[in-house]
């Protein structure tokens, strides 16, 4: 277990994550090489399908991180992604699917530093819950 | 087929120095799809984009992609090299190997693979991408600025002197809003009518401007450069054209005992009136619900008196048609009237008033001609106490936030007071001083220190009568809340700044959102400021907050340079980044079954109906169509729209799909 | 009973409407649906407690609709159904009436949405207490008898889409299953896909199914999908305080947020 190298996506609004994760690279914080960044317009466009898919694909953990309430570029855009967290994150937990694995957060286009542990928080995490095998092996992927 | 060409930047050793980057233009090479892999050590030098160009012509490229720094940084300047090439500018696309991979990782093969990831991600995606031309929309150069007080006057002003036409729409027979009101304004104390009335007057001479006097908005259609506003010209009972404004109407109209709006209450006005001497226009309305020939048929007195026989009895509202480009609200606020606060006796005690009528007691043009005397019996009040914060900051009474304004009119008023009471006892009951601005503590201070007004720092609970004297009762929190009780002549309510009653009415119209409390709604709080979430739509002024006159013109001109801004252009020309329902041969003509679920979603009201109707013209369908003008790209009914028939250029469906595969799912020949 | 025949034959006989959708005799004591068109054949009409379908499904139908303005025989929830699809553009006062039918066999004319939202309004739209205490019994699961209980459930799933079919709320001219640009959902039926296809189908279901059941009854191989339907409308209720089918004119909970919904999952 302990060689295991989590796969962690992250899905992020342009706005303030991905310009927050900017900053971490341009303070030169280090953290773990794990993620990997999808780019969205907004968190309202990151649709809960993506999710599906990454952990389909071989996702052990997934990070969805916007901009923080009332800072949305769009206004509402994470206002109305929220909401459907909400009901998704229901949903998967009634089914089963570990929530743990999903990590939300909103990381500002200043928190380079909030994003850096945001990611070593998350892959920590996802380190200790191991690999998403139940879920991955329902494709017949890595089983182990 | 697709021929990508990627290059990878060595970015000097920014990326170099922890990334193999040979190793990452050899893997990207057995990406399928890639036909060109290069690696160089600045992509965004001359040499580089020279590079990136001579491989788009001679290798034929479909896509780039350039694996560097953040797309925030270079994007523009790399898509503008593809144009350059003669490759649509949207099918470049940048893998961020810098900011999110060399700069946050040690030299290892992790992170390596990391930014092959990165890379094969954006490649994955750019096979996706489409050619996308930028959106071009037509704009019509005049402005509708919806409320003549300062804000709308200083907005259309500006608009006007840039040179574009303006119609500006007042609710009242005359501009001015609640400044033309005011006595004299802090900090400088300077008197309002003598600022203000300059402005009305350029207003009603400039020819670039319409005013439409006691008139509304009716309805508001359209978007951004080309909207269609219906505008409602009440009846005034009078041909403007023929009035001279000579006022003969006015001196003899025999219902004489309505109250004045224009003096809070506190003086009377005919029913044909003017509502002050210096209002734009100078024309009067006939007041329908008092007037006694509308009342009772008989009368006409105005009409036989008017020398150019301008009166018309029988004239109707007119509806106005007209196309604008740009809308400015700037419809003001308003201040607690009424039975708000039982507690203090507003309304029962003739001698308890609020702040606006204290301005027209003040006022040398006010009802007392500016003599400081009590509603009551006119007598000339020693003792005066203010109460600020009436209302506001105060969750009971559902009103949580500060007014701003009130801070900063009751120290004026209670030196205004002094001023012309020199005898006179003016007290300040407050919570805490407001006073951020310039010259505002200062200004503050004065009041305290040279007028001597007393400032006690506590609540009033209770306002009542005794033997003609107003008992004030209250705590001095300072003095460990030791109870208060002042016999006052006089109590003056800094009452709550609050939204206009029409506020939410008008916000519907115009589809532009609002606060809890009824205030306008900025696009973004701290960023965009006088902009609303409407494209098109901006604001001025307290409507969208209470505000003083300095920041409500300050917001005028700001709003004025954002519409200047926009009719600069006689197109808008936007990034193609925009939602698009889809359109399907017909019977299906689209995948979208008009739930419309997605409409109250767009936060930006760019979702429309469309009606598909057969040759006969029968409604075969009912669809979503998104309005290019408006729509920002935010994606929230793209995520939102069960059957997938809304899809957002740029980060379409087919595109991040794509990347979260591409992602997961390294191929042999990568490592 | 006859009052049902005979507001429908007064129906049909004014032209008021021109089909009544209702319940008609089944085989083996069953009931099933029937499109009534002529006053004389009213007599095919029934009501008892077999007749459970919600009917509203028709209401959808191209070829139903083809027929005219139509009176739904409705039960409580084929009327929430109408108010939702009211809700979401789909039907107006011009396409339908309902005759609310009521245990005994009596119905009351609903001409209108307004009168069914009245109607409504006075129904208990909560999840009954069975209902209830069942989803507290499988949320009170552990994670992992949570997931072998519903991979055990999917792994039934035939990918029949009969759910999709009975549901009068799954209306789309193309389902996203049908999608191929990406493909959403795989087409064969294995256990991967079969999770994807019912985690989508509950969550465009979530702030819109009316718990009229008829997914459930309509899978072949008897997948419990009521249990998510309820497990969202509970969730979308003590969240955001809404329920579906209640208002012909109301924005969808989906569609809307409100600044202080909850994010104590956010961090
Ligand atoms: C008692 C008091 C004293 C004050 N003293 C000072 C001071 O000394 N110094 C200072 O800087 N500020 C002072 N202020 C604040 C000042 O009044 C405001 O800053 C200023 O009036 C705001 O201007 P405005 O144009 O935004 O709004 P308003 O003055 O409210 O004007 C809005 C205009 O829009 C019109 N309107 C409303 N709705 C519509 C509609 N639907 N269609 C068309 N027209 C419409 C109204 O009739 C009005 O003419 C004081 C305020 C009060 C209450
Ligand atoms: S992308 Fe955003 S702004 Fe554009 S139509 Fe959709 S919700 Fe509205
Ligand atoms: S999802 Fe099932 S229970 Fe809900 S409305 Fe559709 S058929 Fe009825
Ligand atoms: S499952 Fe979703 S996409 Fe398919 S018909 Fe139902 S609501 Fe529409």
């Amino acid at each position: 277990m302990s060689d295991f190298n989590p796969k962690i996506v992250a899905f992020v609004c342009n706005w303030c994550t991905y310009a927050g994760a900017d900053l971490t690279g341009t303070s030169r914080m280090k953290y773990s090489p794990q993620v990997s960044i999808i780019r969205f317009p907004c968190t309202g466009r990151i649709d809960f399908m993506l999710l599906l898919k990454a952990f389909a694909n071989g996702a052990d953990g997934i990070i969805v991180s916007g901009c923080h309430p009332n800072d949305c570029h769009y206004s509402s855009g994470n206002f109305h992604a929220r909401r459907r967290w909400i009901v998704f994150r229901g949903l998967l937990d009634f089914l089963g699917i570990d929530v743990r694995r999903v990590r939300f957060s909103w990381v500002s286009a200043a928190e380079g530093a909030k994003w850096a542990q945001l990611v070593n928080d998350t892959a920590e995490h996802v380190r200790q819950l191991g690999p998403f095998s139940g879920y991955h092996r329902l494709r017949g992927l890595g089983v182990g | 087929m697709a021929r990508i060409g990627v290059f990878i930047c060595h970015c000097g050793e920014n990326i170099s120095a922890t990334v193999d980057v040979k190793k990452v233009a050899a893997a990207a090479s057995r990406i399928p799809g890639v036909a060109h892999s290069v690696e160089y050590k600045y992509m965004c030098s001359d040499p580089g984009q020279q590079m990136i160009k001579n491989a788009v012509r001679e290798k034929n490229l479909t896509g780039v992609v350039v694996a560097a720094c953040s797309p925030r940084m270079h994007e523009p300047t790399f898509r503008r090299a593809c144009a350059e090439a003669g490759l649509n500018p949207f099918l470049c696309e940048m893998a961020n190997i810098r900011e999110h991979c060399s700069w946050v990782h040690e030299k290892s093969d992790a992170t390596t693979n990391k930014a092959i990831d990165i890379v094969r991600t954006l490649v994955a995606k750019v096979k996706k991408n489409k050619a996308l031309l930028p959106i071009k929309v037509p704009v019509t150069k005049t402005a509708l600025v919806l409320g003549g007080g300062i804000a709308g006057i200083q907005a259309s002003l500006d608009i006007a002197n840039a040179g574009h036409k303006v119609i500006l729409v007042e609710k009242q027979p005359s501009i001015g809003g609640h400044m033309s009101q005011l006595s004299e304004t802090f900090p400088t104390l300077d008197c309002s009518q003598c600022i203000l009335t300059p402005r009305m007057v350029e207003v009603a001479q400039h020819p670039n401007i319409t005013l439409h006097s006691y008139s509304e908005l009716e309805s508001l259609d359209g978007f951004i450069g080309n909207f269609k506003a219906r505008i409602r010209k009440k009846a005034r009972s009078l041909d403007e054209k023929l009035c001279t404004g000579c006022g003969l109407c006015t001196q003899k109209c025999p219902t004489r005992k309505i109250a004045s709006e224009f003096d809070a209450g506190l003086g009377l006005r005919p029913a044909i009136y003017v509502p002050f001497p210096q209002a734009v226009p100078n024309k009067p309305v006939i007041d329908r619900e008092h007037c006694t020939y509308y009342l009772k048929g008989k009368c006409r007195l105005c009409e036989k008196i008017c020398p150019t026989q301008a009166i018309r009895f029988d004239q109707e509202d007119e509806i106005l048609e007209v196309e604008v480009g740009a809308v400015v609200l700037a419809t003001g606020f308003d201040i607690k009237h009424g039975d708000f606060f039982p507690e203090y006796g507003y309304g029962k005690y003739k001698d308890v008033i609020d702040g606006l009528q204290f301005e027209r007691l003040a006022s040398a043009s006010g009802p007392t001609l500016g003599e400081m005397r009590r509603p009551s019996d006119g007598r000339v009040p020693e003792t005066v106490v203010f109460v600020a914060c009436a209302g506001s900051r105060d969750p009971a009474k559902g009103i949580e936030y500060c007014s701003k304004i009130c801070c900063m009119y009751t120290a004026k008023h209670a030196m205004l007071y002094k001023h012309k009471v020199h005898h006179g006892r003016p007290y300040v009951f407050y919570m805490d001083i407001r006073a951020g601005g310039k010259m505002y503590e200062e200004f503050v201070r004065r009041a305290q220190e040279v007028d001597g007004v007393q400032y006690i720092r506590g609540r009033v609970s209770r306002i009542y009568e005794r033997g003609g004297k107003l008992v004030v009762k209250g705590a001095d929190t300072l003095l460990g809340a030791r109870p208060m009780e002042i016999e006052a002549d006089l109590v003056v309510l800094a009452t709550a700044g609050v939204a206009n009653a029409g506020a939410e009415e008008l916000a519907q119209k115009v589809h532009v959102s609002y606060d809890p409390y009824y205030f306008y709604s900025e696009a973004h709080p701290k960023l965009r400021p006088v902009e609303t979430n409407t494209a098109g739509i901006f604001l001025a002024g307290a409507c969208q907050a209470p505000k003083d006159i300095p920041e409500s013109v300050a917001q005028a001109s700001g709003a004025a340079a954002k519409v200047a801004g926009l009719f600069s252009q006689s197109e808008l020309v936007r990034e193609p980044l925009i939602a698009v329902v889809d359109r399907q041969a017909p019977p299906l003509y689209s995948t979208c079954v008009g739930c419309f679920l997605c409409q109250a979603a767009c936060p930006y009201q760019a979702i429309e109906k469309e009606e598909i109707r057969g040759r006969d013209g029968r409604l075969i369908k009912t669809v979503a169509k998104v309005n290019p003008g408006l729509c920002q790209g935010c994606g929230t009914c793209v995520a939102l729209c069960r059957s997938k028939s809304i899809d957002i250029q740029g980060f379409s469906h087919e595109q991040v799909y794509a990347e979260v595969l591409a992602l997961l799912n390294r191929g042999e020949s990568d490592v | 009973m006859e009052t049902l025949r005979d507001k429908a034959r007064e129906l049909l006989a004014a032209r008021t409407v021109q089909v009544i959708i209702g319940y008609g005799q089944g085989s083996g004591g069953g009931a099933r649906a029937v499109f009534v068109r002529e006053a004389a054949e009213a007599d095919a009409l029934i009501f008892n407690e077999a007749c459970r379908q919600n009917l509203a499904v028709y209401l959808m139908k191209p070829e139903v609709r083809k027929l005219g303005k139509a009176a739904l025989v409705a039960t409580p929830s084929a009327l929430r159904t109408i108010l939702q699809l009211a809700a979401e553009n789909q039907v107006g006062d011009h396409d339908l009436l309902a005759l609310a039918v009521h245990a005994a066999g009596e119905v009351t004319l609903l001409a209108t949405l307004q009168a069914i939202e009245a109607h409504v309004t006075e129904l208990d739209a909560d999840l009954s207490a069975a209902e209830k205490a069942e989803l507290r019994k499988y949320e009170a699961l552990s994670l992992e008898q949570r997931r072998e209980y519903w991979q055990e459930q999917f792994s039934r799933c035939l990918k029949c889409y009969a759910c999709r079919a009975a549901c009068p709320l799954c209306y789309c001219s193309r389902c996203t299953v049908e999608c191929n640009q990406p493909q959403w959902i795989p087409v064969p039926a294995h256990d991967l896909g079969n999770l994807e296809w019912n985690v989508m189908r509950a969550m465009h279901l979530a702030g819109r199914c009316v718990n009229c059941g008829d997914c459930s009854r309509a899978c072949p191989v008897a997948i419990p999908l009521y249990l998510l339907n309820q497990k969202l409308i509970s969730d979308v209720f003590a969240n955001f305080n809404a329920r579906s089918g209640m208002a012909a004119k109301t924005d969808n909970a989906m569609s809307i947020f409100k600044p202080d919904d909850s994010e104590d999952f956010i961090r």
